[in-house]
């Protein structure tokens, strides 16, 4: 049985359609990723499941428990890291921590806490002096402060630099191993392939597409950008090109001076032939590359339009 | 028993929040100080230190200036500038610089029969002069009988009436006015922290969780009944201690009027909050109300010189009756057994509960968003 179901979610504010229909379930111990731009409607979703924002149309079940029935109990289950998260300003870390455990019946011990979330050296320090770092990762550990079955990230590492930003996949991946579920919502393309055992893409208050990431790099079609660049110059390139449109599996060639571009539906294969024939004349390679698909051709893919953060 | 244990951690956490923050520690606790003691030390002196200071101008000696002269001597209230007489451009000269409130000159013959005051201009109005003229008056007065030979069959013995039990002074009637207005200000903008709450998103944060919001608001008042504690004892403490305030306490008095002012005024800083967006538009709120009530609900002064549309508006305040009910408690030591009392307590309460009502009413109507 899924810990979350959400069946046909819909949200409007006035004439704004925030969510159009959403629906997905998700297993326990799974790490399920929204992901989409500006106003896809990633928030309002979040905040109706969290039952702050009552929805339109539509149904939520956590673990089988509804809102109208259970609101308690599911508040007891569930662990939440607003978008914007709001704490004491005027407390310390520790608290913080100690006064959203004093809300629930069963909390997990703030030592434990500050271990998972890195704050152990900082307990004792304001929350209004944190870097933005250490300010994300203490609303993640209020989130996990009443040990619950299921954490919903809202944009966690969003506006965090590189390393803030592993920091908090870390605690991903922690809170994975002890097979809690985390709902997340994202930007970045490279994240949800990083952490999700499923992502799904949503654009317009819409779900555009929803399976593994793999399984959705896998979905596009097949043709792959190939790239070689050659040492000896324009006319080794130029030869190469015409080689290169009659090799298998190649559909288009494109040169720009020594650096040549390829796709091909056999990749492997059409290397093979050009390196065949780069070998016979004796040119010289500098460079070879196979350009990986990433969420964002997915997007694109889907949606037809650019992908920007 | 969880209940109480949040409330106990909430209480904790409030506490904290409360004293951590500089803005409290001054516009609750020094600034009723400073403005205690500034209106002390400017119109804290009582009648009975009342003390002018007054030269006296001898332009030629003669038996009947010798004899005024000594009796002036004798007017306790008078405090002179110089032990011999001087003559009338000394005399001018200290009028002129205010080195003294008056200058009495005695009469130049033995059968002149005119005693003059002089003041200076710009001063002739103060209360002051008022007081002088009204004695040197009465003295030339008494002066008059005794040498007609005559006792005076009516007498007037002046004596201040107030409502209490023993007589009360300008220290005692600020001091109990500063601690009501304080306690009243503290619920007004006590409210900040709401708005400041729901303005971060905070309480949307705190709605995720299974905590109620009625304990928070529950801690809230807690907190502030305990530093309306904290600023009876020291503003008492100040006036007690340095300006001389007499204190007759009725606790049963007091308690009822703290509690229900304190609670009522938190529901006016409620009402506030309930409507305000941000904390800029709810200082706003809170400040035009303490003006006004500062100054028309007998806080500094009483509302007697009030003229009558002033005294109606200052007796719709809820103010006026806190400031009452507090000073029946602190100052004239009764209250209780009285209908007056209960009746002010009444409309205090009528205040809280239908500010309150309509502070829930606009929460209920507005969501508590953090956008
Ligand atoms: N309370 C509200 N009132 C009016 N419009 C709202 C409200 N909340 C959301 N919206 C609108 O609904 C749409 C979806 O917003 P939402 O916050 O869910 O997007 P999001 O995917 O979380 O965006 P972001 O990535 O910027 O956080 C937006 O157009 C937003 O302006
Ligand atoms: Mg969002």
């Amino acid at each position: 049985m899924p810990v979350l179901e959400v069946k046909g979610l819909r949200k409007t504010f006035g004439a704004v359609t925030a969510v159009a229909e959403i629906s997905f379930s998700v297993e326990a111990g799974e790490v399920f990723t929204i992901i989409g731009p500006n106003g896809a409607g990633k928030t309002t979703t979040l905040e109706m499941i969290e039952g702050l924002v009552p929805p339109d149309a539509g149904t939520i079940t956590v673990d089988g428990l509804t809102w109208e029935k259970n609101e308690d109990e599911i508040k007891y289950k569930i662990g939440v890291q607003p978008q914007s998260s709001a704490m004491f300003d005027l407390l310390t870390i520790e608290e913080n921590l100690d006064l959203f455990a004093s809300f629930y019946p069963r909390s997990k011990s703030i030592a434990e806490v500050l271990e998972m979330i890195n704050l152990t050296d900082h307990r004792s320090k304001y929350v209004k002096s944190l870097s933005g770092g250490q300010r994300q990762r203490l609303a993640i550990g209020l989130a996990m402060i009443s040990d619950p079955d299921v954490i919903f990230l809202d944009e966690p590492t969003t506006g965090l630099d590189p390393q803030a930003r592993r920091n908090i996949w870390d605690i991903v991946l922690k809170l994975k191993e002890l097979g809690k579920t985390t709902i997340l919502t994202t930007h970045y393309m490279e994240e949800a392939e990083k952490l999700s055992d499923r992502v799904c893409i949503v654009d317009q208050g819409r779900i555009v597409t929803l399976d593994t990431p793999a399984a959705l790099i896998d979905r596009l079609t097949k043709e792959r950008e190939v790239r070689v660049s050659f040492l000896d110059g324009e006319s080794a390139a130029a030869e190469a090109e015409s080689v290169a449109a009659q090799l298998p599996g190649v559909t288009k060639t494109v040169r720009e001076g020594a650096f040549l571009q390829l796709w091909s539906v056999q990749p492997e294969e059409s290397l093979y032939g050009l390196f065949g024939f780069t070998k016979e004349r004796g040119f010289r390679v500098e460079q070879v590359s196979i350009r990986e698909l990433s969420l964002e051709d997915v997007f694109i893919a889907f949606t037809g339009k650019e992908w920007r953060d | 028993m969880s209940r109480t244990r949040q409330l106990g951690k909430l209480f904790v956490a409030d506490m904290k929040l409360m004293f951590r923050e500089k803005q409290v520690w001054f516009w609750n606790i020094f600034f009723p100080i400073i403005l205690m003691v500034i209106f002390m030390l400017i119109f804290g002196s009582s009648s009975e230190n009342f003390k002018a200071k007054v030269a006296i101008v001898e332009t030629s000696a003669n038996a009947t200036s010798d004899r005024l002269e000594q009796e002036l001597r004798n007017v306790p209230v008078f405090e002179w500038k110089s032990e011999q007489p001087v003559d009338q451009a000394q005399a001018d000269k200290w009028i002129e610089d205010k080195d003294v409130d008056a200058v009495i000159v005695l009469p130049a013959t033995e059968d002149a029969k005119t005693l003059k005051l002089i003041f200076n201009k710009e001063t002739e109005m103060s209360a002051t002069s008022q007081a002088i003229s009204g004695i040197v008056g009465q003295f030339i007065e008494q002066a008059n009988w005794s040498e007609a030979g005559v006792t005076p069959t009516f007498n007037l013995d002046v004596s201040s009436i107030s409502g209490g039990s023993e007589d009360l002074e300008y220290a005692d009637f600020l001091m109990t006015g500063q601690i009501a207005l304080a306690i009243a200000q503290g619920g007004l903008f006590g409210m900040v922290g709401m708005v400041e709450m729901r303005r971060k998103g905070l309480l949307k944060r705190l709605k995720m969780t299974p905590v109620r919001l009625g304990l928070l608001g529950l801690s809230g008042m807690i907190v502030r009944f305990i530093l309306g504690v904290f600023q009876i004892l020291v503003l008492t403490a100040i006036g007690a201690g340095f300006f001389g305030v007499n204190l007759h306490i009725d606790p049963a008095t007091l308690i009822v009027a703290f509690f229900v002012g304190a609670i009522t005024f938190n529901a006016l800083g409620y009402l506030f909050s309930s409507f305000s967006k941000t904390m800029e538009a709810y200082m706003g709120y809170a400040n035009i109300a303490s003006f006004v009530m500062m100054f028309l609900s007998g806080i500094f002064f009483p509302t007697s010189g009030f003229p009558d549309w002033l005294k109606t508006v200052s007796e719709v305040l809820p103010l006026t009756y806190f400031v009452e009910g507090m000073r029946d408690g602190m100052a004239y030591g009764s209250g209780i057994g009285s209908s007056d009392y209960w009746l002010g307590i009444a409309i205090l309460a009528g205040w809280g509960a239908v500010t309150y009502a309509i502070g829930a009413l606009v929460y209920r109507r507005t969501k508590i968003e953090a956008r």
